[in-house]
């Protein structure tokens, strides 16, 4: 490495803590340094994302289950693409949810990415090593 | 309009039913029937106009018809009887629209209404049967809240279902991942099991699914075009059949009428089903067509193991399997699937089949008529 990257700051929402654990070890296995700030439903993801205090720092990439606890994935996507301080953080939906009109509708509000975790380990390490690549390597992200 | 010539008319029959009768036929019919004059006004009522209405006989006869039309339909009403008059012939009434009568005491009922023209000695006459569908329309309105709720309860059962399941697949398959190496012979197969047992679960769910969408999920039935439908489904079945070296052919397929995702599945599984329980040669399969009256019946043969005749309806029951899980992979739910999609087209499906000499599904489809 050239010159030592500063982390890459990861939001994950995400109710099940197994999905959380089993994202942690994943990423564990990633190449590029990163951060993992895990909220557990859809309000704490939207606390976090407009903290001011600057506790959580803005991630640069935000991983979305759909259906969360009191405030549900939608919710949460919709509301990150319309608020314009938030609206540049890449959104990849990581959900079981295979359905039709769940793809649709994420796109519609501005997701970047649909994912539906995959229920073999092997298939759920290789999602972990293709957003590395493609968000985390290859696509250029923002630091505002 | 025209009288029948009465000199061909047959000799009557030696006892001529009486007038009393008649009335008595019409008086029972479990249908309303009402009779109007030209001008509309109503000259005869039985039992059921009654009871569906809530007036007496007395009360509508000598009245006009539009008494029993709600108020909201009323202003066109005479136009649309002057138009019968115009041709009269025996017809539906309001072919394709929900109609309404209204009852004495306001309410709405919703009825279906044939109308015949009569000319009698006495006049012309229209005579009109009304059927009562206000309880067919609430089954109907049972039946689609019932589809929903199913259809519910499907996206639950294919999220909240598979989350658990994947959970212990994932954390069983670290274990393995991690800890292989420090574990010994038996600790690893007790973890294919484990993991083998969650996959089967995952597929159990999914075809459960697939068999429940047939029903909730189908699309209307339109002119489709078989032959694109089996080019498609070669396709996908592209790496099953190069790995079994399967010959598929297929003779001129028809048109008919049919969900196309349907049909290709019906397909699928039918060809893939040929693939699945060949025998020792190279599995070849035929689908050929043949018209019988409005129906297609499609027929697809293959050469493998068969299938013994007290077998032929289990098969398309749910769950039913006749091998072992380790002799044939499956959850014995294909063939009922394509039971229910044939049967959501009117058709049926069977077998001809013995063992050691092949199976031949066949199933029917209503012929696209031209």
């Amino acid at each position: 490495m050239a010159l030592a990257r500063p982390p890459i700051e990861i939001l994950l929402v995400e109710d099940n803590a197994a999905d959380v654990r089993l994202t942690m070890e994943a990423l564990k296995e990633a190449r590029v340094s990163n951060r993992l700030h895990v909220a557990r439903d859809g309000v704490e993801a939207l606390h976090m994302l407009r903290d001011g205090s600057g506790a959580v720092p803005r991630p640069d990439l935000a991983l979305l289950d759909l259906n969360l606890p009191r405030k549900d994935g939608r919710e949460v996507l919709q509301q990150i693409k319309q608020d314009e301080a938030l609206r540049h953080i890449p959104v990849v939906i990581l959900t079981t949810s295979q359905a039709e009109q769940d793809v649709v509708q994420s796109y519609r509000l501005g997701a970047n990415a649909f994912v539906t975790k995959p229920v073999e380990i092997e298939h759920f390490f290789q999602v972990f090593r293709s957003i590395e690549q493609f968000w985390l390597n290859t696509a250029k992200l923002t630091r505002p | 309009m025209h009288k029948p010539d009465s000199s061909n008319e047959p000799a009557p029959p030696p006892a001529a039913p009486t007038e009393r009768l008649f009335r008595t036929v019409v008086e029972s019919s479990p249908s309303g029937v009402v009779m109007v004059d030209r001008r509309g006004t109503i000259v005869l009522v039985n039992r059921e106009i009654e009871r569906l209405f809530g007036y007496s006989r007395n009360e509508l006869v000598g009245r006009s018809i539009e008494l029993l039309v709600p108020q909201r339909l009323r202003q066109n009403h005479p136009a649309m009887r002057q138009e019968f008059l115009l041709n009269p012939q025996t017809r539906a009434m309001g072919a394709g629209r929900d109609l309404f009568g209204v009852h004495k005491d306001g309410s709405e009922i919703p009825v279906e209404i044939g109308l015949n023209p009569i000319e009698a000695e006495e006049g012309f006459f229209v005579l009109a049967s009304v059927i009562d569908i206000g309880p067919r329309k609430q089954a109907e309105e049972e039946l689609r809240r019932s589809n929903e709720e199913l259809e519910r309860f499907a996206y639950v059962a294919s999220h909240d279902l598979q989350e658990p399941l994947r959970t212990v697949a994932s954390y069983v398959q670290l274990l393995s991942r991690r800890y292989r190496d420090q574990l010994d012979a038996d600790a690893v197969d007790f973890i294919d099991f484990a993991v083998g047992g969650v996959r089967r679960m995952q597929h159990l769910i999914e075809d459960l699914l697939a068999f429940s969408r047939v029903g909730t999920r189908g699309a209307p039935l339109v002119p489709t075009g078989m032959h694109a439908v089996f080019e498609n489904t070669l396709a996908s079945l592209h790496a099953a059949l190069e790995e079994s070296h399967a010959t598929v052919t297929a003779d001129p397929l028809p048109m008919v009428a049919a969900d196309a995702g349907q049909l290709a599945q019906l397909l699928t599984n039918l060809i893939g089903n040929a693939l699945k329980f060949r025998g020792t040669d190279a599995p070849r399969v035929r689908v050929s067509a043949e018209r019988s009256g409005r129906m297609w019946t499609i027929s697809v043969q293959d050469n493998g193991i068969g299938i013994a005749p007290e077998y032929f309806e289990r098969i398309f029951v749910i769950f039913q399997r006749l091998h072992s899980r380790e002799e044939y992979a499956g959850t014995g739910v294909g063939l009922a699937i394509c039971k229910k999609i044939v049967e959501r087209h009117g058709g049926r499906i069977w077998v001809e089949s013995a063992p050691g000499s092949g199976a031949r599904f066949s199933f029917t489809l209503p012929a696209v008529m031209e």
